[in-house]
């Protein structure tokens, strides 16, 4: 006992550190891959037929890949056969290579929400915007997204929740997030060593971030109760 | 002169013929009534006018403009069609209201939108806006809503919101509105107060053109009905003609049909 | 082994994607300041050796020097690479990997690897070179341009402390499920020995095994069970019986890299002015360190 809170400071001083990797990589997905599943939605929405099939390949590849395997590809690929490592140097060029990484595929994912999102919006809402001589993109920035927003934000919670959670993927290209930080007291770390603990309480920072998350998603849903 | 001519419409879907060589036309101040069995082509005739379809054939003029010209080109354009559907308005069958926006503010958006446009938005926003308001809000009292402005459409009753609807298509002053099966949607008990609405624009001597299937509110209101059946207009007249002595004897049928 | 099939799996992808991708060779390799033009680096991709021939121009300290940085690939291992509590590097490995970083003139930049990716790490240039007392076997050896052994280890059996007595000949091992680290000098003889084994991520995770019950034994490395098993560590309750094996450390570069021979001779200057010596005795690891007369051979 007396050795465990010598430990608890250490480790959650570090754990700390980690999960601050963690919140990082996940808002900057967020940020990244909110607007961008929207560019890929219409992509694969197009009435231009090459854009809309080159589109869905490349949602199908990177739904239909691991994302540990993406993310392997994507920093070690330009080194290893391009020849040209082009992540930089340190910890910075393991986040930003996750970073694109993840991105990337939660924006497919995310794409596809939006497509069912958009097209679950009964067609007469655009004829009456039609008709009313607004523009298409007033129709879909004043009439559909919101409807659409409405629609999305239960299937979206589900995914935000994942991302959470996914995140810790990006130590096998050793982003130094929480779990890894957890991992370090069992192998040996700061003076600690074979403690599978910390591990464990990694689990209480994933538990409280979904909890704010999901909270915070269902006020959302709240907010657009409105109207129907 | 006449508001409103078509002529030689025709348009196809698939392979299926919907509208044949439809042509007709529309005085000012006229409300002219589109009956015919389910499938004759009176709602892809309205579509047509609202650009809601492109039609394969046929002219479409108003005020002797010509907006629309199968063999023309420049008049085709989907750019230069948005500014050629406010000559129309349209009033669908399941109101397609916007269902985030209180009833003021459906009747407001395109309005405020199209407001945005005008080269002294910026300066006199406030005026602009509070004008926009002010003509909605006279609008909605017009159709008995004066308590319901704003509500969203799901606290409103079908009938309130074929009436929000009008209110929406009136505020932007089309030359013709057009009404798709207004009343189809609603429940028997809530067809009159929206018929009551439309009556009320008729002795205001707004141009309409109505597809329904209230044959006696069509026999009343309407200046000129027009019979379709299978993409053609078989029969046109004056409602006395149409109802009272049918020539053709299709229209003889159909009219039967109601009148049991 | 799973660590080859899975780059074998991507040099293939890779090799697939440049085939069908790109077309001129050249183009992308041009960048490497490393390449000279000595050889032309055309057979790209074909299976792991493309990287070899494409470091053999022997320029990879220029490459480093042109960078300014020795990216040196560690993880978290007591007492070679560690964080003090000011959280810098240090370690036998570390000091030794920021005085040689001096000597080539560059600034040193530690950075933490998952050790199964320690080559795919090299090839791929986001590390110079893993310096983390890796053992020599033959699989890195084949892998990596490797300095001259500096250090000795040997893999011992880790069991209960309480069971100890029972176990302090190979014989008696024989029922024993051992855990181990996948890949590692301990997996390789404990599958000599055709023991049973239950390979795992890391050593630390061997012990973790052992110490829940859910293996018997472990084997891992002696310089790692010095620290982190018996009385006052983690793991009091385990302890160490026999050796099965002696073994030794080494500083893995890049295929065909100058730098394994820059260092060798760096080492041989270290252990000559005695500054070798007294790092080790620092980390209290002068015991395991190989002699100068050794090395000099």
């Amino acid at each position: 006992m007396e050795q465990f809170l010598e430990q608890f400071p250490i480790v959650v001083q570090s754990l700390n550190i980690g999960f601050l990797q963690t919140l990082k990589l996940f808002f900057v997905t967020l940020l990244g891959a909110v607007p961008l599943g929207l560019i890929i939605a219409f992509g694969s929405m197009s009435r231009f037929r090459p854009l809309s099939y080159f589109t869905k390949i490349i949602v199908w590849i990177i739904r239909g890949t691991p994302l540990m395997i993406q993310l392997l590809i994507i920093f070690y690929f330009p080194g290893l056969v391009l020849k040209k490592q082009i992540w930089g140097g340190g910890e910075v060029a393991r986040f930003t290579a996750s970073a694109v990484a993840f991105i990337f595929n939660y924006a497919c994912y995310f794409s596809e929400i939006y497509r069912g999102g958009i097209q679950s919006i009964p067609v007469g809402q655009e004829e009456a915007g039609l008709v009313l001589g607004m523009t298409k993109s007033q129709i879909f920035f004043k009439v559909t997204l919101l409807q659409m927003i409405k629609r999305i934000v239960p299937p979206m919670s589900n995914e935000v929740i994942t991302l959470v959670k996914d995140t810790s993927l990006a130590r096998i290209i050793a982003l130094q997030e929480i779990i890894w930080a957890g991992q370090a007291f069992l192998k040996g770390s700061q003076g600690i060593s074979g403690q599978i603990w910390p591990l464990f309480f990694t689990a209480v920072y994933y538990l409280i971030f979904s909890g704010v998350v999901t909270l915070l998603l269902g006020r959302l849903e709240k907010k657009l109760d409105y109207f129907r | 002169m006449a508001i409103l001519e078509v002529e030689h419409l025709s348009k196809t879907f698939e392979r299926t013929e919907v509208l044949k060589d439809i042509n007709f036309s529309l005085e000012k101040g006229q409300v002219v009534s589109l009956i015919g069995s389910s499938g004759s082509g009176k709602t892809t005739c309205l579509r047509c006018l609202n650009f809601l379809e492109r039609p394969d054939t046929g002219i479409i003029r108003v005020n002797g403009e010509t907006l629309f010209d199968a063999d023309d080109p420049v008049t085709t354009r989907e750019s230069a069609i948005r500014k050629k559907r406010l000559h129309f308005g349209l009033v669908f069958q399941s109101f397609n209201l916007f269902p985030q926006y209180t009833a003021l503010g459906n009747v407001m958006l395109a309005s405020e939108l199209l407001a945005k446009e005008r080269p002294d938005y910026k300066e006199n926003k406030k005026a602009i806006h509070e004008e926009i308001e002010q003509k909605a809000q006279v609008l909605l009292e017009q159709m008995g809503l004066e308590d319901r402005m704003n509500n969203y459409p799901h606290q409103l009753s079908g009938g309130q919101c074929q009436r929000v609807a009008i209110a929406r298509a009136l505020a932007l002053k089309p030359d013709i509105l057009c009404f798709d099966e207004p009343t189809s949607a609603l429940d028997p008990e809530l067809t009159g107060e929206v018929l009551k609405v439309i009556r009320e624009l008729a002795e205001q001597r707004t141009t309409m053109i109505i597809v329904t299937h209230e044959m006696a509110f069509a026999r009343d209101v309407s200046n000129h009905v027009i019979f379709m059946d299978d993409g053609r207009i078989l029969e046109e007249g004056t409602p006395e003609e149409v109802f009272g002595h049918p020539r053709e004897l299709r229209t003889q049928q159909f009219l039967g049909h109601y009148a049991q | 082994m799973k660590k080859r099939v899975l780059s074998l799996l991507l040099c293939g992808c890779m090799a697939v994607s440049l085939l069908a991708g790109c077309g001129s060779k050249e183009a992308p390799a041009a960048d490497t300041p490393a390449e000279e033009g000595t050889e032309a680096p055309a057979e790209n991709g074909e299976d792991a050796e493309a990287s070899e021939e494409d470091s053999a121009d022997g320029s990879d300290m220029e490459y480093v020097k042109s960078k300014g940085t020795l990216v040196v690939g560690i993880t978290d291992f007591e007492p070679m690479d560690y964080k003090d509590d000011s959280g810098e590097w240090i370690g036998f490995d570390a000091d030794m990997a920021k005085a040689f970083a001096e000597s080539l003139g560059v600034d040193v930049e530690f950075v933490e690897i998952d050790w199964d990716n320690k080559v795919l790490e090299l090839d791929s240039k986001t590390i110079d070179c893993v310096w983390n007392g890796m053992t020599l076997t033959d699989e890195v050896k084949s892998a990596m341009e490797c300095s001259n052994a500096y250090c000795n280890n040997a893999q011992i059996v880790i069991v209960p402390a309480d069971k100890a007595e029972q176990y302090q000949d190979t014989d008696s091992l024989k029922d024993l499920n051992f855990a181990v680290e996948a890949g590692s000098a301990g997996e390789a003889e404990v599958t000599a020995l055709g023991l049973s084994c239950t390979p795992v991520k890391a050593q630390s995770d061997a012990l973790l095994e052992v110490a829940s019950g859910t293996s018997d034994a472990a084997v891992i490395d002696s310089l790692m069970a010095a620290a982190m098993v018996g009385e006052g560590t983690g793991y009091a309750d385990l302890t160490y019986t026999i050796q099965l094996n002696s073994e030794e450390y080494g500083v893995g570069f890049r295929k065909g890299s100058d730098l394994a021979a820059a260092l060798n001779d760096f080492f041989l200057a270290g252990y000559t002015d005695g500054s070798i010596a007294a790092c080790a005795e620092t980390y209290n690891i002068q015991a395991a360190l190989i002699d100068a007369e050794l090395v000099e051979e």
